[in-house]
């Protein structure tokens, strides 16, 4: 692939080199590279004939396990735009807000996400393109939103009037909203040079082929789902996404559709261990399984390999803001078990291309063997913030002694020795891994504090888990008429997982001799509640 | 072996759920027909499914056994309740 590319290129050379081949697995049917590219090149010149030279060069997709959703996100690319996901499985309020901040002019959606559409776009003030490629009669979203163009699947323009556009070296592949601690989600910029990189890299280490199937158990807010889609893409291979109904049985579809590579969270693996779904040998067609998103616990992968004894198992590690994942770790029956700590499987090392560095508080680099913040560089550290130079420049610095800027991932790591593994050890700040979704407590709190106009609001992850914290549990300070109507409103502003289970009024919140709110006596309190 | 019949097992689900939902807005009818799919209603989701029949197990006291369910009814509400009452009576 062209270093200097799109994301997109490994796809359009598959539909070239594969046209007959299936590309994706989607609403129980198959679909070539030749027919997604024509749905795709179809998008992508409505797009240009309707928003040409957009500023900002982004297109929203609001489909979610559809084919819409893959040939938006491929149209998006082939009109020369980054692609914002969106989900109708999120609050509409946040799904809302991200495309307000991203301030997108085109918007790709699919038939199960009109029923949306209306709230989610009141109150923009500029034109919108709004693309519905598999809906048939939007006469009604035409009369409602005279203000926008409204494009049915009928009206989409010819695939042969799309204009291949390069992107150039700084131009972003994809947006991505992740949870801030501020109460506003951060949008992550994500070049076709940070991507790039990563999907050569991914492809060629697990010798994907034509032949592959993979999974694709992640939504496409997920920066996960990017492996998914373009790792497969890159190679002529089939990404394979169960419905929201065929996410419960996991199994069933490896075996059904026959996959190759699985990768998931490995919440999965406890979900699967749960309904009796990993016996021995159940899953012979994996010749990879790769887990990512939350830490790893050595049990799960001794349940997956038993269940998947034809595959070798790796754990992947990376924030969004380093492209999907930048440092992995091979599990091996006879060694690892002893080099993980605390039960749970090592980060492993950078990916070739990748630096890192291990740093105390004061940006320092530490000692061998001592524990300090992971910092990291190289070509996948992305863009920053969407709009928001002062957040980039506090999370992307450049440390002392050095001369590049390094990401500071919060992540708190440890390497025993110059041959040994990095070793996850937990968040440096607030933020907490609930099923494999990364929550910044310091959002939770914002929100309850402005719902609420009470101050002190503590937000912890409760009850604790080996892999972070099944939800959330919140602390307040003073009273409230009604703790149920808050609730409420605070579920209209954040995901299932983020919303507390409980809301604790007390008085007077305890502080530590720092003068902070006690979280160790808040969680000693919860531990006595239990 | 225990006393709990489909019916309890139904109750209890219906009043764990509507308090999940009533934080989003949302309401569960009281008497959701048998073939009422928890996960297509949206009300529940893998994540949401786990975490219940943690709940399930805590509430009734008891270990309960998944492994006969079978995951096409897992998210209905009659062949779950019928599953649940059946493996807390063996």
């Amino acid at each position: 692939m062209n270093k200097n590319g799109s994301l997109a290129d490994g796809f359009l050379d598959s539909a070239t080199y594969y046209p007959q081949h299936n590309a994706v697995f989607v609403d129980n049917t198959f679909i070539r590279y030749d027919e997604l590219y024509e749905t795709a090149a179809r998008i992508a010149a409505t797009i240009q004939q309707y928003t040409p030279d957009p500023e900002p060069r982004l297109t929203a997709v609001f489909a979610y396990r559809s084919v819409t959703a893959f040939s938006g996100v491929l149209g998006s690319l082939l009109a020369g735009n980054g692609y914002v996901p969106l989900n109708r499985t999120f609050p509409i309020e946040r799904t809302r807000m991200m495309l307000e901040r991203s301030e997108c002019r085109s918007v790709v959606v699919d038939m199960p996400s009109i029923a949306q559409i209306d709230q989610v776009i009141v109150g923009i003030p500029y034109r919108l393109l709004l693309v519905f490629p598999d809906t048939e009669d939007i006469s009604q979203l035409r009369d409602k939103w005279p203000q926008h163009m409204v494009i049915a699947r009928a009206d989409l323009a010819c695939s042969g009037r799309w204009t291949h556009t390069q992107p150039n070296r700084n131009d972003i592949a994809y947006l991505l909203f992740t949870s801030g601690s501020t109460g506003i989600p951060k949008g992550v910029m994500v070049g076709h040079r940070n991507v790039i990189p990563f999907v050569t890299y991914m492809a060629d280490r697990y010798g994907i082929t034509d032949n592959d199937r993979l999974s694709q158990m992640f939504d496409m807010t997920f920066d996960l789902s990017v492996f998914d889609m373009f790792v497969t893409w890159e190679k002529g291979a089939c990404v394979c996404c169960p419905s929201q109904k065929t996410l419960m049985k996991p199994g069933k579809f490896i075996n059904d559709l026959q996959l190759t590579v699985w990768f998931s969270v490995p919440s999965t693996v406890v979900f699967m261990k749960r309904f009796k779904m990993l016996k021995r040998g159940s899953y012979p067609s994996l010749r990879w399984s790769l887990f990512c998103g939350e830490p790893l616990p050595v049990g799960s992968v001794q349940e997956w390999e038993k269940a998947a004894p034809n595959s070798i198992i790796e754990n992947l590690y990376g924030p969004t803001e380093l492209t999907i994942a930048c440092t992995l770790y091979r599990w091996n029956r006879k060694e690892s078990i002893d080099v993980s700590e605390m039960g749970i499987v090592p980060i492993g090392d950078p990916y070739p291309d990748m630096k890192a560095i291990i740093v105390d508080e004061h940006l320092r680099e530490v000692a061998e063997g001592t524990s300090g913040e992971l910092l990291m560089t190289g070509p996948q550290m992305t863009l920053g913030y969407w709009k928001e130079p002062a957040r980039t420049s506090q999370a992307f610095i450049v440390p002392a002694g050095k001369s590049d800027p390094y990401y500071r991932t919060g992540d708190r790591v440890r390497r025993a020795g110059p041959d040994k593994p990095l070793i996850y050890l937990g968040r440096v700040d607030f933020q907490v891994k609930i099923h494999g979704h990364r929550v910044e407590l310091g959002e939770i709190e914002a929100v309850i504090r402005e719902e609420s106009g009470l101050d002190g609001v503590v937000a912890l992850g409760w009850p604790e888990t080996e892999s972070g914290a099944a939800g959330v549990q919140v602390f307040i300070e003073g009273e409230y008429d009604s703790i149920e109507t808050l609730r409420q409103k605070v579920a209209r502003r954040l995901p299932d997982c983020m919303v507390p289970s409980r809301f604790h009024l007390m008085d007077k919140l305890p502080l530590n001799t720092n003068g902070k709110y006690d979280r160790k006596r808040l969680i000693a309190i919860l531990k006595e509640l239990s | 072996m225990s006393g709990v019949s489909a019916a309890d097992v139904k109750k209890f689900i219906v009043s764990h759920l509507s308090k999940e939902l009533e934080s989003s807005g949302r309401m569960l009818n009281g008497d959701p027909p048998d073939d009422f799919d928890l996960l297509q209603e949206g009300i529940i989701d893998s994540l949401g499914m786990f975490n219940l029949t943690a709940e399930l197990e805590e509430h009734f006291g008891q270990e309960i056994d998944f492994e006969g369910l079978d995951p096409e009814e897992m998210t209905i509400i009659g062949p779950l309740c019928r599953y649940v009452e059946r493996t807390l009576r063996q």
